[in-house]
């Protein structure tokens, strides 16, 4: 057999080459096979770093998959982690051919050196072939036994893989049970954790299907054994660690002295080198502390100094984590770093991501104290070379001066921006100078002298333009040739290819109109007259608008577009508290870092399970699939689209395109309508609904939803469960799957008709009735609700969705249940809810 | 042959098996889907052109290579970003020497988690192959992945500390091959088993033993600091870290005190140190881990003043600017202060620059960035820069002012003031030898205009 120096033939791995190449390396291992030669070893190695370079830059060389495993009998170690990374690869797609590779795998299972074992055992398991199951019970039961530390540890993992490609070979081997007693026996840490990370996946999943499961998972959370890990949880490495401490996290416990024996046992790992640690650890204090309400309070004090150093001792990808974190606690506790603001300073090198968080923070912690000093420190961002960090640090001094009460020297300073003469900086402060006087009209003077120095053809952005019109109109009075600016602008009317400009043009028209009629009358004529020819539908529907209520009556005119404005006492919050409560339990999770709770982004982005698992195959959306989960708040969408004939529709997206502008400037109150269909959306659903993690817990606590035992006979009168919970997901899911079963009409007495002009107002009642609502929508006449409740008594949901005629007094509802024989009784009791709507 | 005979008994035994409920089956496994505790599920390694240098799949969940595709075609400004949506998975990444370490998961964790866990993968890489580069992962390739073997399984964190590693695996350095070729023990893996996975000592090997014991101790502090337009010190602190390298024969106990402890503030430690004669006396008491290691860091914050001064000035008029920039000593930290350098990005509209020194030398890139190398201050003058920069037409002044950055070296010295008082070992070996060392250097340190 000729050792083959032949393999300085072969091109360099990173070269990608053809199929001649990928026939060459399979005669070469054919001819290595047997070889017992000496030297061998090498020339194998070479080959088989050739065939994994490939397999690593993407070329197919399942081919030699026969070779590679006749090859595989060897006592070079290096060469066998080779041939497990090969095997690991391609099994899946060549199952027939795995089935060689068992042979040589059980064998090594068994060999004298542990490190072969683990290796062995670990490849086994990774193969993943579901017909192969068998073959790895022997070797999974001895490696549990072993009597090395790191094969058991591998082992422990290998039943947790085991479990998810066949779950009942794994139950029935009685691996749960063997997992158990190693978890509380075994000397060896990472054995332990592993244990614990295997048992905890494994009986959360068995518990829907089994009681005993289910018990065994909420005996993870018994106090002795989560003392048992807290005691000794310096021993786990720091990756153990966070499990253990998720683990602790779910922990409840009975008294005052159990929350301070475990926060007295973890404190030194807030000072542990590992931030991911360090932040598991924060999640426990904050949890636990939760019902006291002094205590949570210097629990804040006391993670303040470690969070503060993990912001600026770790990478910068590491700082954005906790800086995502900080922002949420900043939030609950603004005062907590409102003295270290100088830690939040941005440094020239940090990324853009890092910089934009920090002047989040800096924004959220300015108080009476500190707003000064941090005012100057952003403002020295705006002459940033990094144009979006300027923009930002702008909007953040905004933002500050319209939190605070004395915003003097703030406006000073928004003022000098426009002085910078930078287009982005002008444009960026005119929006904030906007809102300012918004809420502050004593600064108009000050204000309105400055902007009227700028030239309106230095700006060129929509928002700048509209927000600088806005003060023209709002502000003619005040600013002499406010109507001379008005004019020019209209006379270019054409050239303005923003409606939301536009349509500002019309209400500072209109505005400037009738503070100053001669000067405006031309401009507003022309306004109007380009408004009424123009293209676009809610221009055209605002100039006709404007044109008809002048022509009716200049006073009415008048009331309706320039009312006496009302100072702004606050913005809306575009999160609502719920929603942030709702972050803040899932702290130390993705969530935090979409400030989004993740039933709001998991099933959107996730896109589930489905399509991945391995049945589907293939990464793409099926339609099927992708209709499947649509998010909440599209799901709300839908139905209003479902509900409203097509030209309502269309009201409906001029009305949105509305509130748009509505938001950058001020305009009547459409807004208001469209603000409580928002709330309509966010707030309920937020209340009423739980995210995974929470689900899981209500899991822990035995209420799974498929764990219900067998149907109660049906109470005569149904009682249900006042806090009931349910997301929108599963409520999806459910409402798709289940039939239809009982469908009414009732009529809605008129006290209750009059109350329905706020929709919330029959969320609330009907909630008072433990019937939550998870969406609605619609408008006059035609209201939409889906509504959720639950048996007090065990876990099974009615769903209902009921449609409101106000017009008619009429509503129609469609119930759909778990339990159908008891859908009467649910609908008398949604009946005589609903009939005392409106009743004082 | 021996293979063969199992497969055709597997066949026969396929066919017996009792034939499950499919359905029932395949919404288990979506519900399983749901819970999976198991987090990452696959690591990429892309060069700095997004090509796949090395593709680690950790889960029975395959994630194809088109994410890689698809993360390198986003834009620069999300690109960048840690933790990423994709329509199907969460990517995590981080970038070191141009490798953007990609990981994949679609399940809620925690980031940071996943975060720290690829800085570590980082760290390890980068420690085994003697830097970090597209060759050199390249040509270890196989040891990359030996290492993420052992570092993660079922996609949680295994172990990740470098001394343990180092049993299983040995790196691919010079010795090991001199070894190998003495030796004829050609593989590159220890024959010995991870013993510290199983010692309770979990950072340290069962009994290292050396025929000269040292122990060096060294700190390494550096500046941030942040001078404001009106020249102020707006923000002055130091990071330090407490370096050890440490080849010591058994089971040694350490231990470490400052002459001023209470000058330290939001310490991390090694998970070797004790927590109790730190809260009680400030002392450093720990059982060392074999080789170099990283003790514990600490800041200290509201310092008065920085070892040098820097004074830019920039007065533009009708297109050109004139600057100047001082560069001195403020405070005298008893020590040389080394390897002065001054850099910055001239602004975008700055058409030509014309800037010279009295001292040291100045370079422009085509990138726009200055850099000014002083070294030591001289005795004799002050080092200026001056020159003019012309702007692009139609400019009057400058709106847009850079940023400089000021680096520096002073060996000897902690400028935080923190001194090692004595390192006591519980008990002492023959040949005995420890050092101390300080040094401290600019972190960011940045003079605004």
């Amino acid at each position: 057999m000729p050792p083959p120096a032949a393999s300085s033939r072969y091109p360099s791995p990173s070269q990608p080459s053809g199929k001649s190449e990928v026939t060459d390396l399979k005669s070469q291992l054919r001819q290595l096979a047997g070889s017992r030669a000496p030297g061998v070893d090498d020339s194998k190695r070479d080959l088989f770093k050739k065939v994994i370079s490939y397999m690593t830059i993407g070329i197919d060389v399942s081919s030699v998959f026969g070779e590679m495993v006749m090859c595989s009998a060897t006592s070079d170690i290096v060469l066998k982690k080779m041939c497990y990374l090969y095997v690991g690869n391609y099994a899946k797609g060549n199952p027939d051919l795995s089935l060689l590779t068992i042979n040589f795998l059980q064998r090594d299972c068994k060999d004298e050196d542990p490190m072969i074992r683990g290796l062995a055992l670990r490849s086994l398991c990774s193969l993943r072939v579901p017909n192969l199951v068998e073959y790895l019970l022997g070797p999974l039961g001895s490696g549990l036994k072993d009597n090395n530390s790191y094969v058991r540890t591998i082992a422990v993992t290998g039943v947790l893989k085991l479990y998810h490609i066949s779950a009942s070979t794994c139950i029935d081997a009685e691996f749960p049970a063997t997992l158990k007693s190693l978890m509380l026996h075994d000397s060896d840490a990472q054995v332990v954790a592993n244990c614990l990370a295997a048992l905890q996946e494994i009986w959360s999943l068995e518990a829907s299907h089994s009681e005993e499961a289910c018990r065994e998972k909420e005996s993870l959370l018994s106090k002795p054994l989560i003392y048992y890990f807290l005691n000794r949880i310096k021993e786990f490495n720091e990756w153990a660690q966070c499990l253990i401490l998720e683990l602790a996290v779910k922990y409840v416990p009975s008294d005052s002295n159990d929350i301070f024996d475990i926060m007295n046992l973890l404190e030194d790992r807030l000072q542990h080198a590992n931030g991911a640690v360090v932040l598991a650890t924060v999640k426990v204090f904050l949890q636990l502390t939760l019902s006291m309400t002094d205590v949570h309070q210097q629990v804040y004090e006391r993670i303040k100094s470690p969070l503060l150093t993990l912001v600026s001792s770790g990478s910068p990808e590491q700082s954005y984590a906790i800086l995502s974190h900080l922002h949420l606690l900043v939030v609950r506790a603004p005062f907590i770093f409102a003295s270290d603001y100088k830690h939040f300073y941005c440094q020239y090198n940090e990324p853009s991501y890092v910089k934009k968080l920090k002047l989040e923070m800096l924004t959220a912690i300015a108080n009476e104290s500190n707003t000064y000093e941090i005012v100057t420190e952003l403002c020295e961002y705006a002459a940033n070379v990094d144009i979006e960090i300027a923009r930002e640090s702008i909007r953040a001094v905004g933002k500050i001066a319209l939190q605070q009460y004395d915003v003097n020297a703030i406006v000073d300073r928004l003022l000098q921006f426009l002085e910078m003469e930078k287009d982005y900086v002008t444009a960026e402060t005119l929006v904030l100078v906007k809102d300012l006087l918004r809420k502050h009209p004593q600064w108009s003077h000050d204000c309105i002298s400055v902007v009227g120095g700028i030239s309106s053809k230095n700006i060129q952005e929509p928002k700048a333009k509209a927000a600088l019109i806005w003060m023209l109109g709002e502000y003619a009075q005040d600013m002499s040739d406010a109507p001379y600016i008005l004019e020019n602008l209209i006379e270019n009317w054409e050239e303005e290819h923003s409606a939301e400009v536009r349509l500002h043009l019309l209400t500072a028209a209109m505005k400037c109109f009738f503070k100053r009629a001669p000067e405006t009358q031309k401009a507003l004529g022309i306004a109007l007259a380009a408004g009424i020819a123009d293209f676009h539908q809610d221009v055209h529907d605002r100039a006709l608008f404007y044109y008809r209520v002048l022509q009716y009556d200049v006073h009415v005119a008048e009331s309706v577009v320039s009312p006496p404005q009302q100072a702004v006492s606050a913005f809306a919050d575009t999160q609502s508290s719920e929603i942030k409560d709702r972050i803040f339990d899932e702290f130390n999770s993705l969530s935090v870092i979409y400030q989004k709770p993740s039933y709001m982004f998991t099933d959107k982005e996730h896109r589930g399970p489905f399509e991945f698992s391995e049945e589907l195959g293939s990464t793409s959306i099926t339609p099927e699939v992708s209709s499947d989960i649509v998010p909440a708040q599209q799901f709300e969408a839908n139905d209003k689209d479902l509900l409203l004939s097509t030209d309502e529709k269309d009201d409906n997206k001029g009305l949105s395109s509305n509130n748009c502008s509505a938001y950058t400037a001020p305009y009547e109150s459409s807004n208001i309508s469209s603000q409580m269909q928002e709330l309509a959306i966010s707030g309920p659903a937020a209340s009423a609904t739980t995210t995974q993690s929470s689900f899981d817990f209500d899991d822990l606590l035995g209420l799974g939803l498929s764990a219900a035992p067998a149907p109660t006979p049906s109470p005569p009168l149904l009682k249900l469960n006042p806090r009931a919970s349910l997301d929108p997901r599963a409520f999806q899911q459910k409402w798709r799957q289940l039939p239809i079963s009982l469908t009414q009409e009732y009529s809605v007495n008129p006290q209750g008709i009059a109350a329905l002009t706020v929709p919330q107002s029959l969320i609330k009642h009907m909630q008072s009735h433990s019937i939550h609502c998870i969406a609605s929508g619609g408008q006059s006449p035609n209201f939409k609700f889906f509504f959720f409740a639950q048996k007090e008594a065990e876990p099974s949901d009615y769903l209902t969705e009921c449609i409101i005629n106000s017009s008619s007094a009429k509503a129609q509802i469609k119930v759909k249940a778990d339990d159908q024989s008891t859908s009467q009784a649910f609908a008398t009791v949604f009946e005589t809810a609903l009939s005392k709507f409106g009743m004082p | 042959m021996n293979c063969l005979s199992v497969s055709t008994s597997m066949e026969g035994r396929r066919s017996n098996l009792p034939i499950r409920s499919e359905k029932r089956e395949r919404e288990r496994e979506r519900e399983r889907e749901q819970y999976r505790s198991s987090m990452l599920q696959c690591i990429f390694l892309l060069s700095d052109s997004g090509e796949v240098m090395l593709e680690k799949q950790l889960t029975g969940h395959r994630v194809d290579r088109s994410i890689c595709a698809w993360f390198w075609d986003q834009a620069d400004s999300f690109k960048s970003l840690p933790v990423i949506a994709s329509p199907t998975h969460y990517l995590f990444q981080i970038v070191r020497d141009g490798i953007t370490f990609l990981a994949c998961t679609q399940v809620e964790m925690p980031p940071l988690m996943a975060i720290e866990f690829l800085c570590r993968v980082a760290d390890v890489l980068s420690d085994y192959l003697g830097g970090l580069n597209e060759d050199l992962v390249k040509d270890n390739f196989i040891i990359v992945y030996e290492l993420l073997d052992e570092m993660i399984d079922n996609g949680f964190p295994l172990t990740t500390e470098p001394n343990i590693l180092r049993e299983m695996i040995a790196p691919p350095n010079l010795v090991s091959k001199m070894l190998s070729v003495v030796t004829g023990n050609a593989s590159n893996v220890s024959d010995t088993l991870p013993s510290g996975a199983g010692s309770c000592v979990p950072w340290r090997p069962t009994d290292p033993k050396y025929s000269s014991n040292e122990v060096y101790v060294d700190l390494v502090e550096e500046m941030d600091a942040i001078v404001n337009r009106d020249g102020e010190l707006v923000k002055c602190e130091i990071y330090g870290e407490v370096q050890m390298s440490s080849q010591l024969t058994g089971f040694p106990d350490l231990t470490l005190s400052f002459a001023n402890p209470s000058v330290l503030e939001d310490m991390r430690f090694h998970p070797c140190v004790r927590f109790r004669p730190w809260e009680s006396h400030q002392v450093l008491s720990f059982v060392p881990p074999d080789g170099q290691f990283k003790l514990m860091s600490y800041r200290v914050k509201k310092l008065k003043n920085t070892p040098l001064y820097v004074k830019p000035q920039i007065t533009s008029d009708s297109g050109t600017c004139r600057v100047s920039v001082l560069v001195g000593i403020r405070s005298d930290p008893g020590k040389t202060i080394e390897s002065i350098t001054l850099s910055f990005q001239l602004p975008h509209c700055v058409s030509s620059a014309d800037l010279s020194s009295n001292h040291g030398t100045v370079t422009i890139l085509s990138n726009k960035t200055c850099t000014w190398t002083i070294g030591r201050i001289p005795s004799d003058k002050t080092p200026c820069l001056s020159g003019t920069l012309a702007l692009e037409t139609g400019l009057e002044r400058l709106h847009v002012y850079p940023t400089f950055k000021v680096g520096f070296k002073i060996m000897g010295i902690a400028l935080s003031g923190l001194r090692i008082e004595k390192l006591d070992l519980k008990t002492i070996p023959p040949r005995l030898y420890k050092g101390f060392r300080a040094q401290t250097r600019a972190g960011e340190f940045d003079v605004r205009l």
